[in-house]
């Protein structure tokens, strides 16, 4: 319905950038934001799967009694403890691993999803192509978060069917992006050449067309990434959560409903939240970097 | 803009419509159990009385007649009817569209200003201290969840200050006159719009620092500034003007992002909106009333998207006359 | 209110209306921030005109008094409808629409004589035919919460205007003009069952002490004082109900003096409450509990675990349970360890079980009776019946309440210290709902759930897991003869030492039973302002939101 989308994320037409992936992201770790942003994720990804098996998390370990609820931080509680008296670093550690896991795998459905279709889509034009735009199209313009919670709150919220639905609801602009490239680059004299020499269609897609899409999708990847955890904070915050797996999101849920804020309890409020910022923040600043290394009129004139 | 593109638009638009109605009404009419079932519980109804709720909630035919009586019924401005309020859909949706509005209105109108006056801010002056500065910041408000940013308010406002009101729309009861009453309802809406503005005005600023950046670069940029045109001028008349294209299909983009940041506001400030709607229809599993919620929010986002195309058109002409 | 902002609410939107409204609020927005804390509507006016404010996270559903479900809806209904008698502050039946009655010596008539003085809202008298009419209409069709209690209804007859007569096929131990609210006929009479059953009540007329004024959905009700009521005229001019998505922000605006008492509050943030200046934190009995509920459901196409028909297996899992544990944390140590279906609120009609004989917080206990029945533990630490067949059991629970999924977590741990497996699965009530009551066939093992009474009589709870209500309010489709029988004497029963000690064979008999596992009676929490009004009575079930509206009637501005 709206190509005119692509003018903003997806920079039709332009230029390929370079096929040349270590130089992508040797520009990226060049620019400043990048590399705040690759140091900052690495640290999440040290803390996350190496924190939970230094200082396991039991869920089924609650307080001893009333006392040890909602706890103030403390030598053996470093941020405090939850309304059910349990330690809220640990908890903390392994809900990041739940909030990145939903995060990848939905992102990884919708990058497979978006990318494939654009692919196949640009590729093979015609009516394919018709087909397939017109389905991108009304998704496309399905409002997201409110069609996430609906799908959620029809089909259940463990993490799988959680990362299923957000997946399944964040292709579409992939799918978009990646078909107009390929919409130019099939049009490239060399594609047309190694065609004309009677190149089949797979190897074409995958030697000729796909390494040259490669940083775009990753552009796009960071991008649904970050969409994707803010969306599962999102249902989860809203309840829509799974409730045994617990997450950043279902953290500040408790917290929330609990009554952690008005007492005062701001640690197990702060710890999730500050989590989810820094993670997502992470992925933004290597998008952005991303952004300016594929397109470097982006770094500005002077 | 010629009358076939205005046309084929507007039958994609109908298309899309009658899609987006069909899909909502298979979403939500494939579940298995009964809404009646959990009504009995409480209300101790017998088989009769069952089956006359069963009907008031139109369950009573088969899935095929179900679709054809809620597309005639939609056609007739009929939603169905709210398990929980026993009232028409649209009765319920009626108060809560117009609290919606009114927030994400005001938001968006403010955010529209402050960020587009940032991006341009940012991008006349790339790479700068100042840019960074507002890059950064803009980067980290987007990436705060719009539920979070909100609490956070609550906290800093409600329990620190209590100097504003955290909770609702108006104070129940309130005697005052008709300007009192609306200072309430501003004072009301001052922290949620505030949490959407903080998150969304950071979108628009990041958007229109790209589409300014691209297009001051363009040949005919460079020209007017070799010409000795003041940068001031080059920025906000000639540039913004050409980076309006990309921000008017941002502002499509945004109503749908918009619409979601306002279900975590208003469910945050027990703002009686759609958001808070939804949220309590979600709880108390109210599919009549969740649907008719996703066809107004999915309506809204495809109707600024047909606006935004056709104004891209008329803008677009606009610029290349210049 | 504003005309302009009630028309919008009301009909949605002109364009054109909301663009004043947007501009000036926005316009708005800069003076309102500068103008000083957040005013509150009660405590600025004079005393005769206070607003008493009521703060609450349950939305009332429907002001309907025959189709509505909710607790909330009965707070309001009850205050805008009046019943023949009442409950007064210590839970006693006392005069109320009727100011005498008399009973017949078999129990089975009862004659009222209503107030002379009675009105509807709209002006007209309360007669007998307004009686008569509603007790009719709610038997013949079933309607609503008060029907429970007519099934032995038999007929009404009008004596005089002011004097009806209404006679039960049996003895009523319980007087069922207690739950029925009066309705005047000149309203609902021209409509049908299914008129009545869609109607949503828009403007309620009733005879009692507070008329309809507004329902803002999602923000507030709100009544105000009937002055022709027949009663003694209540201190507070209207009455606000209000309702708040998170009771966070609830317990705030109760801190910051914007509401004067809540109905329920969560633990923790009573906890809080405590220490705040200007607020009492009360913590009461409450007429509740929460229980496991096992399928016991006989029925051939049952497709619950046939393990759990063992009665042996259901005292285990109850043995296994340390019912302390649970109070401690899922109720942050407000409320009691459950045993029978009857909570302590009901004073005397409780049956109390020795600390010795309870099924509680006793793994050896139940290590034993399962091994003595036969069930040997296998290969990975889970027990076998004769046949092979392991002691595994599906477990589903409300994912939206809290303590209800820790309960879970907890049970499963202590479940698999007996050599009993759980898989604990959390589901919206909704569905939670659609699956227990599958009474046809009932596809589920094991649930948390919870019984709120809805009277202080012990009828209502009793009545639950009747062989009868096996479709209807049984969710564990439990069914015993002599349980039934025990149930239908003690319904009859005229006198009261009699009837106790049928209500405690009974309960009894249910324990022992084990269908049930009661965790825990919940306290009701709740808060009020000291400093706005004052003479709150504290009542087993809450000084609000309870089966009396006494303190509505009587509390005094201060």
């Amino acid at each position: 319905m709206n190509d005119d989308v692509l003018r903003v994320e997806g920079r039709e037409g332009e230029t390929a950038p370079s096929s040349n992936r270590p130089g992508v992201w040797r520009e990226v770790w060049r620019d400043t934001m990048g590399r705040v942003g690759i140091l900052t994720l690495l640290g999440i990804l040290v803390t996350i799967f190496l924190g939970p098996v230094i200082f396991p998390f039991d869920g089924q370990s609650f307080g001893a009694s009333a006392t040890s609820i909602l706890q103030a931080p403390t030598g053996s509680h470093w941020m405090g403890t939850t309304e059910l008296g349990q330690d809220v670093f640990r908890q903390f550690l392994l809900g990041g691993r739940i909030s990145l896991y939903v995060g990848v795998s939905a992102t990884v459905i919708a990058m497979v999803l978006g990318a494939g279709l654009g692919l196949v889509s640009g590729y093979y034009a015609g009516w394919r192509d018709t087909v397939l735009m017109r389905i991108t199209d009304f998704f496309l313009v399905l409002p997201t978060l409110p069609l996430i919670i609906v799908l959620a709150a029809l089909f259940g919220q463990s993490i799988l069917i959680t990362s299923l639905v957000i997946g399944l609801t964040s292709w579409p602009q992939t799918a978009r992006i990646i078909r107009s490239q390929v919409l130019s680059l099939r049009e490239r004299p060399l594609v047309m050449r190694v065609r004309s020499l009677g190149a089949g269609d797979w190897r074409i897609m995958s030697r000729h067309i796909l390494p040259n899409v490669t940083p775009l999708i990753f552009a796009n990847l960071v991008l649904v990434l970050s969409g994707s955890i803010l969306a599962q904070a999102a249902l989860a915050f809203l309840g829509l959560g799974d409730p045994v797996q617990v997450s950043w999101g279902t953290m500040l849920h408790n917290a929330f409903n609990s009554g952690a804020m008005s007492s005062g309890a701001w640690w197990y409020t702060l710890t999730p939240g500050v989590g989810i910022v820094i993670m997502v923040l992470a992925f933004s600043l290597i998008g952005h970097a991303l952004d300016r290394v594929m397109n470097p009129l982006r770094r500005g004139a002077r | 803009m010629n009358a076939r593109y205005f046309v084929r638009k507007l039958s994609t638009l109908v298309v899309t419509l009658f899609l987006t109605v069909s899909f909502n009404f298979l979403l939500f009419h494939v579940l298995p159990g009964s809404p009646v079932q959990l009504l009995a519980r409480s209300g101790h109804y017998d088989a009769a009385a069952k089956a006359s709720l069963t009907k008031l909630f139109g369950l009573n035919h088969g899935l095929l007649t179900q679709y054809f009586i809620y597309l005639k019924n939609m056609v007739q401005g009929d939603l169905g009817f709210s398990y929980t309020y026993r009232k028409p859909v649209t009765t319920v949706l009626g108060a809560a569209v117009g609290n919606t509005v009114l927030l994400v209105g005001t938001a968006t109108a403010i955010t529209v200003f402050i960020g587009i006056w940032l991006g341009v801010k940012a991008a006349s002056r790339a790479n700068s201290l100042t840019d960074t500065a507002i890059t950064v910041t803009s980067l980290t408000l987007w990436s705060m969840p719009d539920f979070f940013t909100g609490m956070i308010l609550i906290f800093a406002a409600g329990v620190w200050t209590h100097v504003l009101p955290i909770s609702g729309i108006e104070t129940p009861g309130l005697t005052v006159g008709w300007l009192g009453h609306l200072l309430d309802i501003a004072k009301h809406l001052i922290l949620p719009a505030l949490t959407l503005m903080l998150v969304n005005a950071a979108e628009f600023s990041l958007i229109t620092r790209n589409a300014m950046v691209d297009v001051m670069v363009d040949d005919y940029m460079v020209t007017a500034r070799a010409k000795g045109v003041a940068k001031k001028v080059i920025v906000w008349h000639h540039a913004l003007r050409n980076a309006l294209l990309p921000i008017v299909t941002a502002t499509a983009l945004y109503v749908g992002m918009v619409l979601g940041g306002a279900i975590q506001v208003e469910t945050v400030f027990s703002w009686p909106g759609m958001g808070l709607l939804i949220y309590n229809s979600v709880e108390q599993r109210d599919y009549p009333v969740l649907e008719g919620c996703f066809l107004l929010f999915a309506i809204a986002v495809i109707a600024t998207n047909f606006i935004s195309d056709i104004l891209y058109q008329v803008l677009d002409a606009r610029v290349r006359n210049n | 209110m504003n005309k302009k902002v009630e028309a919008l609410q009301a009909q949605g939107i002109s364009r054109r209306q909301f663009l004043t409204i947007g501009a000036a609020s926005a316009g708005a927005v800069g003076i309102a921030a500068l103008s000083g804390p957040v005013q509150s509507a009660g405590a600025t006016t004079s005393s005769a005109q206070r607003i008493l404010r009521v703060g609450w996270t349950t939305p009332p559903d429907l002001l309907n008094p025959f189709t509505f479900t909710s607790s909330a809806s009965f707070e309001i209904v009850s205050l805008m409808y009046d019943t023949l008698l009442e409950y007064d502050v210590n839970l006693k039946s006392s005069a109320g629409l009727a100011q005498s009655h008399t009973v017949s010596a078999d129990g089975k008539t009862f004659t009222y004589k209503l107030r002379s003085n009675a009105t509807w809202h709209d002006g007209k008298p309360v007669t007998a035919a307004d009686v008569k009419f509603t007790f009719d209409t709610t038997a013949k069709n079933n309607l609503g919460q008060a029907a429970w209690s007519l099934g032995e209804y038999l007929s009404s007859r009008v004596v005089d205007t002011h004097t009806v007569a209404i006679t039960y096929k049996k003895p009523q131990a319980f007087d069922p003009a207690l739950a029925v609210f009066i309705v005047p006929q000149h309203i609902w009479g021209s409509m049908s069952s299914s008129q009545i059953q869609s109607n949503t009540n828009p403007k309620p007329v009733g005879s009692g002490p507070y008329r309809f004024k507004k329902w803002a959905t999602g923000q507030y009700v709100q009544v105000v004082r009937n002055a022709s009521w027949w009663g003694v005229a209540p201190h507070a001019a209207g009455i606000i109900w209000n309702e708040f998505a998170n009771a966070d922000v609830m317990t705030q605006s109760l801190a910051s003096g914007s509401v004067d008492i809540l109905t329920e509050v969560p633990a923790v943030l009573w906890n809080g409450l405590k220490s705040k200046p200007g607020v009492k934190a009360a913590e009461m009995e409450s007429f509740s509990f929460h229980h496991i509920g096992f399928n016991v459901s006989k029925a051939k196409t049952s497709k619950g675990n046939s393990l759990l028909l063992d009665k042996t297996v259901r005292q285990a899992l109850s043995y296994s349970l340390n019912r302390a544990q649970l109070v401690a944390l899922a109720l942050a140590g407000h409320g009691l360890p459950g045993s029978v279906q009857l909570p302590p609120s009901f004073g005397d009609w409780h049956e109390n079980i020795p600390k010795n004989q309870r099924f509680d917080n006793n793994p050896a206990k139940a290590k034993k009776i399962l091994a003595k029945a036969g069930y040997k533990v296998g290969s990975n630490g889970i027990r076998v019946d004769k046949h092979g067949k392991p002691l595994q059991f599906r477990l589903i629970v409300i994912q939206t309440t809290d303590e209800d999924v820790l309960a879970g977590q907890i049970f499963v741990k202590a479940a698999k210290a007996v050599g009993i497996s759980l898989t604990l699965e959390t589901l919206d009530s909704t569905t939670l709902g659609n699956i227990v009551y599958n009474s046809a066939a009932p596809d589920w093992d094991i649930f948390i759930w919870g019984w709120d009474a809805n009277n202080p009589d012990p009828d209502y709870l009793l009545s639950i897991d009747l062989t009868s209500q096996i479709g209807g309010n049984n969710d564990v489709f439990y069914s015993n003869p002599a349980y039934d029988a025990l149930y239908a004497q003690q319904a009859v029963a005229m006198n009261r030492t009699e009837r106790i000690n049928l209500v405690h064979q009974a309960q009894k008999m249910f324990y022992e039973d084990a269908a049930y596992c009661v965790m825990w009676y919940q306290s009701k929490l709740q808060a009020y302002r000291t400093d706005t009004w004052q003479g709150w009575k504290e009542i087993r079930g809450g000084a609000v939101y309870n089966f009396t509206r006494s303190n509505y009637l009587t509390v005094k501005p201060k």
